[in-house]
């Protein structure tokens, strides 16, 4: 007689392992997969908008790609009333390190006159934005009269659009039409023309960028100031700290973690601002006061347009910026602050 | 080098408000005391140590500081140290560098500096955190910091401002009793403010209350405990508070509930009206059997049980006019077997326990 | 103890300390002696002019007539009138411009919110694999030159035939909107307390439905604000509407007031009205979205 094998009576199977690597990716899916969900749309315009077209424009660097010879056919019409097309033999084609070899020695645009004009730029225009930035939210935290509305008017330049401010320095700066010559004519000074030379044309430019965006590093620095606790100040006091003394050690410290941001952010701002130096200056005299980004975009798009060339200047200016950044951050770390 | 410290009618209004935060504080401070200035929020304990310390205008009246008189002089012109409520530590410097930063200022040598940092932290045992900042302590070494920065100073005069209000209950008894015993070892004169009366009691070598700007009554804790001077010091001082309340006086007697409690001769003889307003501490009640002359009736509510005393919750079985100045009367009982909810029970007040006030102006009345 | 501070430092008898001057009238705390106040409002006074004179001038410029505007002496009116506004409006392309920025600056704005809400949600409350690297990717996006993305862009528009076209610019635009708008709706999020979340939770609802019906009416500042921005982030923009954009009836504001003023003969008298036309309704936009706007730019920016 066959006896049934009852469940009991079979030796006990042992329990079976969980598949590796499978078995911990599902986990991880079932517990984040709203979250994945989520983020989702912004990945795919990410994915698709920026990172394709991204690494396009690095491939396209990496080419002599032109208005000429971007067609990959020719096609002509036949006698028939069709097509025929052939391949081009002038298409854009592979030619490795050779754009950037030729913008970095000068051999081709101007890289290393925008550079230098950038960093002119750049470091003028932070510098004064900070400064005078800071002097003015130091004056505005205090308790006086009038104080809103010193505030309120003060950020008026911060709500005009970019390029309107542009175009209103453009004209206070113009040498027949503008307000400063003709200021500048009642103390008998000859009207300057301000866009023939570099360095005044550069100024003219530095000035309304320094305009557009004092309001906002001073606000920022404001609500920093306000951030500080009272007591602070108190128990500096009681230590014997004069005000310089007392700015030194509690405002300045206590502004860092704002300080860090807002220079941060102004420097990357500056760096990549195109709509004043294109308009105020409009790279006058002759291309002469280009800054990097105005220099790329004429190269993209005036003239016979150098998609390559313009790729490639893209991508050193990321690159320029990304590096600042890392130093940046890796500067502010060894001194303690967590950016 | 402890010294004085003289509060002469001094006054303090803010501009927007027309009552003074503090009115007219008469204070006597003598060198190398330990006075806790103690009272509800908004009571003026505050600003009257800020007034000390130089961070508050004196609107009339003088600040003095042994024998100089510091009314309008700069905070760093004082000689006063303060630790501040929430510590006021530089965030950005270390521990060490937080305590010798006055010295700094002060032109002191740097091997100086480091001779008396490193002597506070040992003291405070703060050594091993001396490289660290701020922000990667904990409250309690936050707070020792604090302390550290003020001893470095050796200043004439300690103010301490709530120090331990922001730390949790187990760590603020064992502060308690360093910071006493430290101020005792180094002999400075210290002014100190809580809101806390059981940190008032049992730190300060007199406890100065104030109430609405006005100083109420300054004495030793003991006194303050067995003597107030008025209602608002009696019902202040003491967990759980004095039983307050106002009864009917008729020839000598008064009317607590159904009981007719004799009063001492002097105090009826200082009453102006019917009514008095008589106080009597939970330990002052004894739990007696019905009938017995002057017991009154309650009933039971809540018995707290905290396994060394036992405080009975319980409301009055009341008959006349009585008004209590709490819903309940607070009576400790022994500590095992206590009554159960609404079991009705009678208690009688000891004699030399009681005490008495005018209805009226609250001022303590003589008993004996 | 040490004493190492010298005792007599401080001379007990007298008011060591304190200016003859203290001894007339003390100087209460905080205030400020007369000079100091001087000095104060009048730097802020020359601050809040040099702020407001280039709007102001443009804006009393565009009332002047044409050869006015281009003489040398400087008055305030001269035969103020409103000419010029009427030219702009009635002969010119410029309302034409204005429609096209406001469609382009609305339509980015509508589609940057709605991309990227739930990503700033996701990225304020959950901790899942790919966050860190999503944050960093955000956060160096809006680092971006316009010039590295500008010239691939372009080409596929063209290969799409969508040179010219509102839309183009709106995709383009996206690509800072959407990382912007995650950043700084991330940083509103943050400040909705999770225990929201937790109580929506055991009310039954799932991610989705808490952030749908509690956390998003919730943080209707917060997007008001970054809308703002947005809005006015895509309306200044001017790069990529050059670029872009051909045809006169095209063009957006940017594009189109640089045709005022060719290199040679500068058309002031167009060009001051149309910006003082622009700089009304944005002044106004702004001034909304101001007073949260630097808060939300800098907590997102400190929380690295």
């Amino acid at each position: 007689m066959t006896t049934l094998d009852t469940p009991s009576q079979r030796s006990p199977e042992p329990p079976a392992e969980p598949p590796r690597g499978p078995g911990r990716l599902r986990r991880s899916f079932d517990r984040h997969w709203y979250a994945w969900a989520m983020v989702l749309p912004t990945v795919i315009v990410l994915g698709v908008l920026v990172l394709f077209p991204l690494a396009q424009g690095i491939y396209q660097s990496f080419t002599d790609l032109t208005e000429a010879n971007q067609q990959d056919v020719i096609c002509t019409k036949t006698l028939g009333g069709g097509e025929e097309c052939v391949d081009n033999p002038k298409q854009a084609k592979f030619v490795g390190l050779d754009n950037y070899v030729d913008v970095l020695t000068g051999e081709r645009g101007d890289f290393w006159l925008w550079f230098t004009n950038t960093i002119v730029w750049t470091t003028a225009c932070v510098f004064f934005h900070y400064t005078i930035g800071l002097g003015l939210a130091v004056m505005l935290n205090r308790r006086f009269r009038g104080r809103s509305l010193y505030r309120v008017l003060l950020i008026v330049p911060w709500a005009v659009p970019g390029f309107v401010s542009a175009f209103a320095w453009k004209f206070m700066f113009n040498k027949d039409a503008g307000l400063i010559n003709a200021f500048l004519g009642i103390f008998g000074v000859e009207p300057i023309a301000w866009n023939d030379e570099r360095w005044t044309s550069l100024f003219t430019a530095i000035v309304t960028n320094i305009w557009m965006g004092v309001p906002f590093m001073m606000v920022a620095l404001l609500g920093g100031l306000q951030s500080i606790p009272q007591d602070l100040y108190e128990a500096a006091e009681m230590d014997g700290a004069s005000a310089w003394q007392r700015f030194r050690n509690v405002t300045l410290p206590g502004l860092r973690p704002v300080s860090s941001t807002v220079i941060l952010l102004g420097t990357i701002w500056t760096f990549n601002m195109f709509p004043v130096i294109f308009f105020v200056t409009e790279g006058q005299p002759a291309g002469e006061t280009e800054i990097l980004v105005t220099g790329a975009f004429r190269a993209a798009f005036e003239g016979l347009r150098n998609y390559s060339l313009a790729a490639t200047y893209g991508v050193l200016i990321l690159s320029i910026l990304l590096v600042y950044a890392a130093i940046y951050r890796r500067v502010l770390r060894a001194q303690g602050d967590v950016f | 080098m402890s010294t004085s410290v003289i509060f002469d009618q001094a006054t303090r209004v803010y501009p927007n408000s027309t009552t003074p935060a503090v009115d007219s504080l008469d204070l006597e401070i003598e060198a190398g005391e330990f006075l806790v200035l103690v009272g509800p929020s908004g009571c003026g304990k505050s600003t009257s140590l800020r007034m000390l310390a130089g961070l508050e205008d004196v609107d009339s009246g003088r600040i003095r500081i042994g024998e100089r008189e510091v009314t309008h002089l700069r905070p760093k012109d004082r000689d006063i140290a303060m630790v501040f409520q929430n510590y006021a530590l530089y965030p950005h410097m270390s521990v060490a560098e937080n305590m010798g930063f006055a010295l700094k200022i002060a032109g002191v040598g740097k091997s100086d500096i480091d001779a008396r940092v490193r002597e506070a932290a040992r003291i405070l045992d703060l050594e091993p955190f001396l490289d660290r900042r701020p922000k990667a302590l904990s409250g309690g070494q936050r707070q020792r910091v604090a302390m550290g920065r003020a001893i470095v100073r050796q200043p004439q005069v300690f103010c301490m401002d709530e120090p331990l209000s922001n730390l949790d209950a187990k760590l603020r008894v064992s502060t308690r009793t360093q910071i006493a015993s430290l101020q005792r070892r180094l002999g400075i004169t210290t002014v100190y403010v809580t809101h806390d009366q059981v940190e008032a009691m049992t730190m300060g070598d007199r406890v100065a209350v104030l109430k609405d700007g006005v100083l109420q009554q300054v004495d030793t804790p003991l006194n303050l405990f067995d003597k107030p001077a008025n209602v608002f010091v009696a019902g202040f001082i003491g967990s759980p508070s004095m039983n307050i309340g106002t009864f009917q006086v008729a020839g000598g007697h008064a009317t607590i509930g159904a009981a007719q409690v004799p009063l001492p001769r002097v105090t009826s003889d200082a009453l102006r009206g019917a009514e008095v307003t008589l106080g009597f501490r939970p330990e002052a009640l004894e739990v007696v059997t019905e009938g017995t002359p002057g017991a009154f009736a309650v009933e039971a509510l809540v018995a707290e049980e905290l396994g060394s005393d036992a405080y009975l919750y319980s409301s009055l079985v009341a008959v006349g006019t009585e008004r209590l100045n709490a819903d309940h009367i607070v009576a400790r009982v022994a500590p095992r077997g206590v009554p159960a909810k609404g079991e009705t029970m009678w208690l009688r007040i000891a004699e030399e326990k009681l005490h008495a006030f005018d209805p009226g102006s609250g001022v303590v009345l003589p008993t004996a | 103890m040490s004493a190492i501070l010298p005792s007599g430092a401080l001379d007990p008898a007298d008011t060591a300390g304190a200016t003859a001057s203290d001894r007339r009238r003390p100087r209460r705390r905080g205030e400020r002696s007369l000079l100091a106040s001087i000095v104060l409002h009048a730097t802020l006074l020359l601050a809040t002019f040099i702020a407001l004179f280039p709007v102001v001038w443009v804006a009393l410029s565009s009332l002047k007539p044409a050869n006015v505007i281009r003489s040398r002496e400087i008055e305030l009116f001269n035969s103020p009138s409103l000419d010029n506004y009427r030219q702009v409006l009635f002969e010119t392309s410029f309302p034409t411009w204005f429609l096209n920025s406001v469609i382009v600056a609305a339509f980015t704005m509508v589609i940057g919110i709605a991309m990227s809400a739930t990503a700033g949600y996701a990225l304020s409350r959950f901790n899942f694999p790919g966050k860190r690297g999503l944050m960093w990717t955000f956060l160096v996006t809006q680092m971006f030159p316009v010039a590295i993305l500008i010239v691939p862009i372009y080409l596929i528009m063209a290969n799409l035939g969508l040179i010219d076209t509102k839309a183009s610019l709106v995709i383009a635009y996206c690509t800072v909107a959407v990382p912007f708008c995650a950043w700084m709706l991330r940083g509103y999020f943050d400040t909705i307390p999770r225990e929201l979340d937790e109580a929506a939770a055991l009310d039954g609802l799932g991610p989705f439905g808490t952030f749908w019906r509690v956390i998003l009416p919730l943080a209707r500042p917060g997007l008001a604000v970054t809308a703002f921005y947005t809005f006015i982030t895509a309306w200044g923009e001017v790069a990529y509407a050059i670029a872009f954009m051909q045809t006169d009836s095209h063009l957006t504001l940017g594009a189109g007031l640089q045709q005022f003023v060719p290199q040679f003969n500068q058309r002031w008298e167009l060009l001051t009205p149309a910006a003082v036309m622009i700089m009304v309704p944005a002044a106004v936009v702004f001034f909304f979205a101001q007073k949260h706007l630097v808060a939300g730019l800098t907590a997102g920016g400190t929380k690295g």
